[in-house]
């Protein structure tokens, strides 16, 4: 469904010199798929991520989305693109601290033509285990109830595709294996995930990895057999619990 | 986006930022206040100006005798120039008149009734005045032509008069009052007639028949000006000039010498009143339109600030699904939906204005629909203009830079 070929991003600084953040990147990803992008900081994952998404736009190459090129769109249509399609979720959460959880997951219906909204949102933060804190601000919440309130407005317009970049860089080990047995869930029941990461722990929850050096992929392998994040929260220890029923 | 999820989401953003909100709205409030009290005020005097032409009726003009302007008759020039037989000369030569009233006028005349007294203006008139100004007596009898040719010391008191010399249930038909130091039997009293367009009150006046004026009160030959009113059709303006040229020929004026009298039509009337209203008006306009300038600055200037602080949010907003004009849209809508706010907080203020001015002085002051309604539009043009180039700098944002860090 997300089909790149060729695909280059270059920065130009303003003394004239530029950085080539994406190399001739060329990656296909199925539906279905759970992919984990590694590399070192600074190496485009995050650059390479956003491209996909339809939220920045590439120097050169192609993007086709389920066979569509993406650089014949309009401004209007990539719009629609991000709001049915496409889902984010960002390590620093990205929440508008002075709105409810309720208001935060409600965005991007706001942007669709689905009627219902409240309700829509409602069941996906219920979805995501925060039934009872949909009137709280993100001031209220822990980082990683904050990161699944993020998760609960990734899935509420049902996009087909979720970009993670980094969702657990903030978070705690016991938080960060919530979210990822919540990603691993999200998978099963169908969605394509893409996580940014650079904990190989983390990346052995996927389907696939992909390692970037510099902006050019490196290797891309096939994960025979992903951990299960749920079977690992059950080892951890319940003092890293945080109190979540403050 | 569809436009009331829009407004919704306007609404929803400045409940968030609450005293940015409030400060934004101020200065709208205040510039529509002052606006609607101003154009109240405008259509007050407005409204008073008519209703003094209405008094000097529409199809009749007035005659004084000395020349000089509407506004300062005579201006110094002899005011002996006009005679009864003039007024004949008017009735008979110049076509559609249908009656006249010619008036001798004598001011500041002491008048007395049992031990009170007043100073008030005595009038000589004929029996013509009742049907050319329309103006006729609520009690007893007006001026008759018997009065007329026997020179009789009879009068008819106006309201104002009636006020300083009677108690108010007391009847002054039969009574007799001195004017000066002759006494006169009140034979009638007026309707009250309010205020004339020069601004005096019609309603402090003497009347008496204008022969016992001339002969026993005066003692003058001359009167001091005349009422004509027209019929048929036909530009006031125009019969006006007909009788200005009767009276000059009569008066034996060669081309180039200035009238020795002077005449005022409704038309006139009109110009002078709104004259004195309009200077006065403007300058409030100016006022108050530099008070809603001021208030579009601020907002403009907050509206800057807060798209500057809410960079991530609107990044965020294009990430889930916003295009660059639901953005620019939004930011606008803020705008307009806080000066509307404003603009109806500031017509209730205005009214409030009103009110209290209503009570504290004699000002009239009249609130319209249609100052209402401009008090909006007003406001919400108030609203694009200051909203537009910070809408345009929102919309232009960009969301990785926006979402980065
Ligand atoms: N707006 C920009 N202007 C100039 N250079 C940029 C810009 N954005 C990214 N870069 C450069 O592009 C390269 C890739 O950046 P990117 O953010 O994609 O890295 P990353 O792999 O996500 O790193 P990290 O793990 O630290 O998030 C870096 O060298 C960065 O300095
Ligand atoms: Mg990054």
């Amino acid at each position: 469904m997300v089909q790149a070929k060729g695909i280059t991003k270059t920065y130009n600084k303003g003394s004239g010199a530029s950085v080539q953040a994406l190399r001739e990147v060329n990656l296909e990803i199925q539906q279905g798929e759970f992919v984990a992008i590694m590399g070192a900081s600074g190496s485009g994952k995050s650059t390479l991520m956003n491209i996909l998404g339809c939220l920045d736009k590439p120097s050169g190459g192609q993007l086709l989305l389920d066979g569509q090129e993406v650089s014949q769109m309009d401004d209007q249509a990539l719009a629609k693109v991000r709001n049915q399609k496409i889902g984010f979720v960002f390590q620093s959460f990205n929440l508008m601290p002075r709105a409810n959880a309720l208001e935060n997951v409600e965005l991007p219906l706001i942007y669709s033509d689905k009627a219902d909204i409240t309700r829509l949102s409602r069941e996906a933060l219920e979805s995501v285990g925060l039934k009872d804190r949909i009137h709280h601000n993100p001031g209220e919440l822990s980082g990683g109830q904050q990161q699944r309130v993020a998760i609960a407005r990734a899935i509420v317009n049902q996009p087909e595709i979720i970009f993670a970049d980094e969702p657990t860089g903030n978070l705690d080990t016991r938080s960060s294996y919530e979210i990822i047995a919540l990603f691993q869930q999200l998978n099963q029941q169908g969605k394509t995930v893409v996580l940014v990461t650079h904990e190989p722990d983390i990346a052995e929850y996927a389907k696939r990895i992909i390692k970037i050096t510099d902006g050019s992929i490196v290797s891309d392998q096939a994960n025979a057999s992903p951990k299960d994040a749920a079977l690992a929260l059950d080892q951890i220890p319940k003092q890293e619990v945080r109190n979540e029923n403050k | 986006m569809r436009t009331n999820r829009t407004i919704s989401t306007a609404l929803k953003c400045l409940r968030r930022y609450r005293l940015r909100s409030f400060l934004m709205m101020i200065g709208i409030v205040v510039g529509i206040a002052a606006l609607t009290m101003v154009v109240s005020a405008g259509l007050g005097s407005q409204k008073r100006v008519m209703d003094r032409v209405k008094v000097f009726g529409v199809s009749a003009i007035m005659i004084h005798a000395g020349g000089g302007e509407v506004t300062q008759p005579s201006g110094g020039t002899p005011t002996n120039t006009l005679t009864v037989d003039d007024v004949d000369a008017i009735a008979h030569e110049v076509p559609d008149v249908v009656g006249v009233a010619p008036m001798g006028q004598k001011g500041r005349v002491e008048i007395k009734y049992l031990d009170r007294t007043a100073t008030t203006n005595i009038f000589g008139v004929t029996p013509s005045w009742v049907p050319v100004w329309d103006w006729d007596v609520t009690e007893g009898d007006f001026i008759t032509d018997e009065d007329m040719e026997g020179l009789n010391r009879v009068c008819v008191l106006g309201t104002t008069v009636y006020k300083a010399l009677f108690d108010s249930t007391a009847d002054p038909v039969g009574e007799r009052i001195m004017i000066g130091s002759v006494a006169f039997e009140v034979k009638g009293l007026m309707k009250s007639k309010g205020t004339s367009p020069r601004g005096g009150d019609m309603d402090n006046r003497i009347f008496v028949p204008l022969s016992t004026f001339m002969k026993r009160v005066d003692n003058v030959d001359y009167i001091s000006g005349v009422r004509v009113r027209f019929g048929g059709s036909g530009s006031i303006e125009q019969k006006a000039e007909e009788v200005r040229t009767v009276l000059r020929s009569r008066h034996q004026l060669a081309t180039g010498q200035p009238d020795d009298f002077s005449l005022i039509t409704p038309t006139e009337i009109v110009k002078v009143a709104k004259k004195v209203a309009g200077t006065f008006n403007v300058l409030l306009i100016i006022v108050s339109a530099i008070s809603l300038i001021a208030g579009g600055v601020v907002i403009a200037n907050l509206m800057l600030l807060s798209v500057n602080e809410r960079r991530r949010e609107i990044g965020l907003r294009m990430a889930v699904g916003a295009s660059s004009s639901d953005i620019r849209q939004q930011f606008l809508a803020e705008a307009v939906v806080i000066t509307l706010i404003g603009g109806v907080f500031g017509l209730l203020l205005g009214a409030l204005g009103i009110g209290l001015m209503r009570q504290l002085s004699k000002m009239p002051l009249v609130i319209s629909w249609a100052s209402v309604l401009m008090g909006l539009v007003f406001s919400g043009a108030v609203g694009i203009v200051a909203g537009y180039q910070p809408a345009k700098r929102a919309a232009r944002v960009q969301p990785v830079e926006a979402l980065r860090g």
